[in-house]
């Protein structure tokens, strides 16, 4: 093991707490949700109107997508107004050409085995940043919308149905719009296991400690043994 | 038979008392959701305004929508409603047949241009210039279009008419579209169920003769008053969704309890239709309170979200039926064997870089 040489400060208590907030609340509604699909656990003994075990994991639902949904709002406003350069995707340009040019393709040629070395950034790396957007800010801002657009139906009429209302039209029923927030669900099981391989492997291969980072903010360069 | 008779007094002329007509009169306010001091107004417009006038058109359909309507729950509103239709023009339901009932309908938009109320039953084969659906010597896509243009407002029946159905289903061998495909530039309200439940039927009928429009439509074109909240929302069984209590197989004792039915596929959670509040057959009962699903019959594209007894439709994804979770199970398996490749092929070259280190 090399010598530890630099340590920085990359991810700043907001980035942190959001981060694990949004990790358990995303578990607690791949698992709420899934079970609201299909209801598996054995039905209760006595009268239905004293028990509430399936309404029980819908309120779950309900209670963590609004803690997700603030968590959200609160990251995106943090990437925006905060002067935390780690945390403010500043590098993000998918619009520009240049963006796909030399980092990116090192990164991917990277994970593709195409080079020996492997480049090692501070914040995300691109292909990391790329990733995120596609998952985690697409995919919460869809299960967001379809998700309050799916509660605002159960009162039509109230402030909900009027803030959301309009998202179920689009999808062209009720039906299809529950579809799709099922189906896209699966993409946070998908997005979890790349993302901790992804983390574990790096941290293995570069030794940046980018692992513990997530909870302590500190990322580690330490000397590379053969070159010392 | 007179044309600018009163709805009063098609009444009377049946033999019908006032007290029957007040009772009409004030069901039909209850269903629409009118406080009760419009009332009076209901009665007023039922006895002093002619009735309006209504041509009520057949397409690619199989009259369930006319069988609804002529049973409802109460007999003097089947009999009134049935005067008024046949009074007018209906293909199915008039004496007359063939270039007379034609000349009616010729006669009726001529006479009350831009006052008529055009009902449309069924939906519109466009395929081929129309030519499977024909009504009269015409293509029922030009019926259609030369009725609706001197029409106040389009009246769209059931799920075929408003959303399609199973003419429209995957894959829609005759270009069958509903009535809003091809009618663009005329208030329509769509009345969708399969068929719609009779006093919904009779009820926008109603609303549409007292106020002169159409009654206030939810975002998909519906009206409100009957299709503002889901089967789910007033269903009798909801205490046993709630607590989990849900029939697993129709041969279960479950199923004699009348547990909630969402594990058998029962849309009512997203279906949108007044069958748990109005019921069918003069309130009787209801598909759930037989002991059957809701299949989602008032919702747009039921027919092609099969099968009926699973939460979640079948998809086809490469050319084989699948579910939506067996493709995440798939993508999510993928995912982790990929990682599981990619950390193998990672050790194997940090091996080898090692070992070309150490020579
Ligand atoms: C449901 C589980 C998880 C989700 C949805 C998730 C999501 C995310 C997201 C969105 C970011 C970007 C952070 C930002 O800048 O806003 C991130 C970064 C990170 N996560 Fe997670 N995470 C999960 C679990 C974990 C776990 C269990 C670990 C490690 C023990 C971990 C380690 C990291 C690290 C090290 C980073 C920073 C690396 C980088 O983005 O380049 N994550 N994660
Ligand atoms: C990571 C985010 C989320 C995941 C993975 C997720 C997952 C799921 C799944 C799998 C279902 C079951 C769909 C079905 O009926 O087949 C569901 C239902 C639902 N979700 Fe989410 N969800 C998420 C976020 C949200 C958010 C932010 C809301 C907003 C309030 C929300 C509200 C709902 C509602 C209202 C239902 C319908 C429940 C019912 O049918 O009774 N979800 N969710
Ligand atoms: S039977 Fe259907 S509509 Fe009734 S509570 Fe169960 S899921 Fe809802
Ligand atoms: S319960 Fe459902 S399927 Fe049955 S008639 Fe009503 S809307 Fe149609």
């Amino acid at each position: 093991m090399g010598r530890l040489i630099e340590e920085i400060y990359v991810w700043r208590l907001p980035v942190r707490l959001y981060h694990w907030i949004n990790a358990f609340s995303i578990v607690a509604l791949v698992v709420t949700g899934l079970y609201i699909a299909s209801p598996v656990i054995n039905p209760p003994l006595g009268e239905a109107v004293w028990q509430h075990n399936f309404v029980m994991w819908r309120y779950v639902h309900y209670c963590v997508a609004f803690v997700f949904t603030g968590n959200f709002l609160y990251r995106m406003y943090y990437a925006l107004l905060s002067d935390d350069r780690y945390a403010k995707f500043g590098g993000f340009r998918p619009w520009s050409p240049a963006w796909w040019g030399k980092p990116f393709r090192e990164q991917v040629e990277s994970y593709l085995f195409l080079r020996q070395d492997e480049p090692n950034y501070v914040g995300h790396n691109p292909v990391a940043a790329l990733a995120h957007f596609i998952f985690i800010f697409c995919g919460s801002t869809f299960m967001i919308l379809t998700g309050m657009a799916m509660y605002a139906e159960n009162r039509p009429g109230s402030f909900m149905d009027a803030a959301f209302g309009w998202v179920l039209p689009l999808f062209g029923s009720s039906y299809n719009l529950h579809y799709a927030h099922h189906i896209a669900a699966w993409i946070f099981p998908f997005y979890v296991i790349v993302h901790l391989y992804a983390v574990f492997r790096h941290d293995i291969v570069d030794r940046t400690s980018v692992t513990s980072s997530i909870i302590t903010g500190y990322k580690h360069k330490v000397e590379d043994e053969a070159a010392a | 038979m007179p044309t600018k008779q009163t709805f009063a007094e098609v009444f009377q002329s049946r033999g019908l008392s006032r007290r029957d007509f007040l009772k009409f009169c004030s069901l039909t306010s209850v269903s629409l959701g009118l406080a009760p001091s419009l009332v009076p107004k209901v009665v007023h417009a039922m006895e002093t305004k002619p009735r309006t006038p209504v041509i009520w058109l057949h397409g690619l359909e199989c009259t369930c929508c006319t069988e609804s309507f002529i049973r409802s729950s109460h007999p003097i509103v089947g009999d009134m409603v049935m005067n008024m239709i046949s009074l007018d023009y209906d293909d199915t339901l008039s004496a007359a047949a063939g270039h007379q009932l034609e000349e009616v309908r010729k006669k009726i938009m001529k006479e009350y241009n831009g006052q008529y109320i055009l009902a449309v039953e069924g939906n519109v084969p466009t395929k081929d210039d129309g030519v499977y659906c024909m009504v009269g010597g015409d293509s029922f896509l030009n019926v259609l279009k030369e009725t609706a243009a001197g029409a106040a407002a389009v009246i769209a029946w059931g799920a075929c008419a408003s959303f399609g159905c199973v003419q429209n289903a995957d894959p829609n061998p005759t270009g069958a579209q509903p009535i809003d495909k091809i009618i663009k530039d005329k208030p329509i309200v769509k009345v969708p169920g399969c068929p719609p439940i009779a006093e919904v039927m009779t009820g926008v009928i109603t609303h549409v003769h007292t106020f002169g429009k159409l009654p206030e439509l939810d975002r998909m074109g519906r009206p409100k008053a009957f299709y503002s909240t889901r089967i789910h929302d007033k269903c009798y069984r909801r205490a046993f969704y709630d607590a989990g209590m849900f029939v697993r197989g129709f041969d279960e004792e479950s199923t004699r309890k009348g547990w909630c039915l969402y594990k058998m596929g029962c849309k009512g959670p997203t279906t949108y239709n007044s069958c748990s509040k109005i019921q069918w057959n003069e309130g009787t009962s209801f598909p759930i309170g037989s002991g059957h699903p809701c299949i989602g019959c008032s919702e747009p594209g039921f027919w092609d979200k099969g099968p009926f007894y699973t939460r979640l439709a079948d998809v086809s994804f490469l050319g084989t039926d699948t579910t939506a979770d067996k493709i995440g199970m798939v993508a999510v398996g993928a995912a982790a064997a990929g990682a599981a490749a990619h950390a193998a092929v990672t050790a194997v070259k940090k091996k080898q870089h090692d070992k070309e280190q150490e020579q």
